[in-house]
């Protein structure tokens, strides 16, 4: 899936600002503390692609949805928009969208003076030519909103694994982590541990220890990565149950 | 990676676009697991407890309520509870402990439909099936007390490796043998996965959890009430419905047996591929090199309808036996026995074992009351009546006592492997032991033959009976398992045997006359090293 890399990479460089935390900028409420400005672009740029899902599928075409997410972040990064953002502005998801709707409702009556009501807006079909992860998103059936909490929770996701090779890499383990990758999703069961035991030379103990190791370290990761997004590390286990039902069917 | 997966843990469709092609859901379902790190492996609390608030107590905040018991270690948890390892001092044995989920016993009704299903769940009384030995309730805990199985369950033998589809073909009718006896006294087990089928040490399947998935799953009306997962849900009393029959899973009141033969048909695909037969699944011989006659078998267990499916768990076995049976030789010789089989087979050896027995120990005096003749002989001055004439036939002493330690030895070592095989034997331990003494007792080697010839033939003719062999253990696989240590017989037998051919050689060398003490002295020597070294042993064993 060649074409998937595009949108993967920034993500990878993203991840030496794992520290980034939507608590910090929250606690500064002062767009101009430089620190929590750094940190909210770093935190926008590790999760532009759900917004963009989502505003192509409130219906703008492909170059129109660039531009848009594109003035969204400038626009957000500009203005004093943290000025306002308190404790009350809750998880990072959140925030973003609110501000992103706001954003849209000016900009979209701008553009084209059109109101809500009866002139729905239909995909349009240069959608093809667009992002191909979107073609990819069986989305017909999902509101926009929900659209945007699923591929929030994908990118969330995609954050953690990356984060999680990269680590792997580092450690001179790649291929391990190829191996073992399954244990962090529903594949724990299937690994045939002898077999990766024989291929990693060790003994078949140590490969179900690195694999359980594999499986705990994601665990911690995906937490933080959740945490970063949460005004309150206790929210984290709900932010969680929350993204595991956006990805619900 | 246009074409979509399915997830083999919950599954459901894994997006193309999901990261590493892991399934979404689950990998933001395994951050949830942080507070049950210190939890069993392969045992690890699934969602539905997580949610339900059920903490399993540790064995220290147990052991106050339960007295009788030393509960030895948590075993696992799940939606239906926590499985503790605990010792029955008075009868001294292990027995698994459950705690059912606190909650259950606020609802109305509970205790007197507990008790009911365990009375009928205690009646369940077969050779694979976990028993029940005890139940009730202490300081608002409910419980099980149930048969210790120390094994491993299907999941934990499918995840170390997976199995070998004559493995699996070897499983298979020992569950359709806990159904069919226990859909015959009308329980129906309803949950029926790896998790649950617990296969002990010796490759005997034990089938856990009869009925507690009604019982903890039960609504006023008596109708099945498994809801399927959700994660908000407060009341799961079940994990993932993966292993469901469809009208289980509607939630029909009308689930019966057959719903275990649908479940039955499930764990058997995943046994054959180490997939789950989900969505548009292809046919398990196209996945692992089988027989194309076990997808009929599978796929008629998992048919949607029960009607269509296999009407008893008998059928499923009956079928899947005479496809082994017919098709392929190395199936039949892989089948681990059943529990019956081989009780039958010990009670058909335990006669010839028993005269080898004799004959060996016979053949083992014989050896040693020869070796001494001659020290007899000068001691009362002369030879025995019937000897004398024999060696005065014969040329020489020398000579003599050459022809008396070639018959003591032969005597003495078919007199070992009589009794090791005889032993072996009767334990149905080692077939090809076992095989060597019946051979050897036919030979007439050695002084016993009179008394082992009978037997000798008459083992044979048990031993060699094709289907005989399987009750034995598989040789490969023996060689595989971990080093289990010698048998006390061999180690001492062992010890003799070298203990005698030393005492030769120093016979030989320091005093020829009176070489038979020697070697007497060395099998003596011999007995108590061994004794030693089997001691030894034993205590290395139990570290």
């Amino acid at each position: 899936m060649p074409k998937n890399e595009s949108h993967r990479e920034p993500i990878a460089r993203e991840r030496h600002f794992a520290t980034t935390h939507w608590s910090i900028v929250v606690a500064a409420g002062d767009a101009s503390r430089e620190g929590a400005q750094d940190a909210l672009s770093q935190l926008c740029e590790a999760y532009w692609y759900p917004l963009y899902a989502y505003v192509r599928r409130r219906g703008h075409s492909a170059p129109d949805a660039q531009d848009l997410t594109q003035a969204f972040f400038a626009r957000l990064l500009e203005k004093q928009s943290l000025r306002v953002a308190k404790r009350e502005r809750g998880k990072f998801r959140s925030f973003l969208l609110a501000s992103l709707d706001h954003f849209l409702a000016n900009e979209y009556n701008r553009a084209r003076a059109q109101k809500r009501g009866g002139d729905r807006v239909h995909l349009s079909l240069d959608v093809a030519a667009g992002e191909s992860r979107v073609n990819l998103e069986p989305a017909h059936d999902l509101t926009p909103e929900r659209l945007y909490e699923r591929q929030w929770a994908l990118t969330l996701l995609e954050l953690v694994i990356c984060r999680m090779e990269a680590e792997y890499q580092e450690a001179g383990k790649a291929r391990q982590f190829e191996l073992f990758k399954d244990v962090l999703g529903g594949g724990r069961e299937r690994l045939r541990y002898v077999e990766i035991a024989a291929e990693l030379d060790m003994s078949v103990e140590n490969a179900r220890q690195g694999a359980h190791r594999m499986r705990k370290r994601y665990r911690a990761l995906l937490r933080e990565e959740v945490a970063r997004t949460v005004v309150d590390p206790s929210d984290v286990d709900e932010e969680l149950a929350n993204l595991f039902e956006a990805l619900g069917n | 990676m246009s074409d979509q997966s399915i997830c083999p843990k919950c599954g459901e469709k894994i997006p193309a676009s999901a990261p590493a092609g892991q399934c979404p859901k689950c990998m933001m379902k395994a951050g949830f697991e942080s507070r049950d790190a210190g939890s069993v492996d392969g045992q690890a609390t699934d969602l539905a407890s997580r949610r339900s608030g059920f903490v399993a107590p540790s064995p220290e905040e147990l052991a106050p309520h339960f007295p009788q018991f030393e509960i030895v270690e948590l075993l696992g948890k799940g939606g239906m509870g926590a499985v503790y390892k605990a010792r029955q001092p008075k009868l001294d044995r292990y027995v698994a402990l459950k705690i059912l989920p606190p909650e259950i016993g606020k609802d109305p009704g509970f205790t007197e439909r507990f008790t009911r299903e365990a009375q009928s769940l205690a009646m369940l009384n077969h050779a694979c099936i976990v028993a029940v030995y005890d139940f009730g309730e202490a300081d608002g805990l409910y419980y099980f007390v149930m048969e210790y199985v120390d094994g491993a369950n299907l999941r934990q033998t499918i995840e170390t490796g997976g199995l070998t589809p004559p493995e699996a073909l070897a499983i298979v009718p020992q569950i359709c043998d806990a159904l069919q006896f226990s859909h015959d006294e009308g329980v129906v087990h309803r949950d029926i996965k790896p998790e649950n089928i617990l296969i002990d040490k010796r490759g005997r399947v034990k089938i856990a959890d009869f009925g507690l998935a009604k019982l903890l799953g039960v609504a006023e009306d008596g109708s099945a009430v498994e809801k399927p997962y959700t994660v908000t849900g407060t009341h799961q009393v079940m994990g993932t419905p993966r292993y469901m029959a469809p009208e289980q899973m509607q939630g029909s009141s009308a689930v019966d047996h057959r719903a275990d033969i649908y479940s039955l048909g499930v764990v058997f695909y995943e046994m054959l591929t180490g997939e789950l037969p989900i969505g548009r699944f292809e046919a398990p011989s196209k996945k692992v090199r089988i027989d194309v006659r076990l997808d009929e078998v599978v796929l008629r267990s998992l048919e949607s309808a029960p009607d269509r499916r296999y009407q008893h768990a008998n059928d499923v076995k009956t079928e899947v036996e005479s496809i082994v049976g017919a098709s392929d030789t190395r199936f039949s010789v892989a089948k681990p026995a059943t529990a019956d089989f081989k009780a039958m087979v010990r009670s058909q050896l335990k006669v010839p074992a028993v005269g080898l027995m004799v004959a060996g120990i016979v053949n083992l005096l014989a050896a040693a009351v020869i070796l001494l003749l001659p020290t007899f002989s000068k001691l009362s001055g002369g030879f025995p009546e019937g000897l004398e004439g024999f060696v005065e036939g014969k040329a020489t002493f020398a000579e003599a006592t050459f022809v008396s330690i070639i018959i003591a030895s032969c005597s003495f070592v078919s007199g070992i492997l009589l009794v090791l095989g005889a032993v072996r034997m009767f334990d149905l331990q080692s077939y090809g032991i076992a095989l060597i003494a019946a051979v050897v007792a036919i030979l007439p080697c050695a002084l016993g033959f009179p008394i082992s010839l009978p037997f000798g033939i008459w083992a044979l003719i048990v031993v060699l009976r094709h289907d005989v062999k399987n009750a034995f253990p598989d040789e490969h696989a023996k060689s595989e398992r971990k080093q289990t240590p010698t048998g006390p017989v061999s180690v001492v037998g062992g010890a003799m045997v070298g203990g005698m051919i030393v005492g030769m050689v120093l016979g030989t060398a320091v005093d020829q006359d009176k070489i038979g003490e020697y070697m007497v002295l060395g099998m003596v020597v011999g007995l108590l090293l061994g004794c030693v070294i089997d001691a030894n042993n034993r205590g290395k064993s139990k570290d």
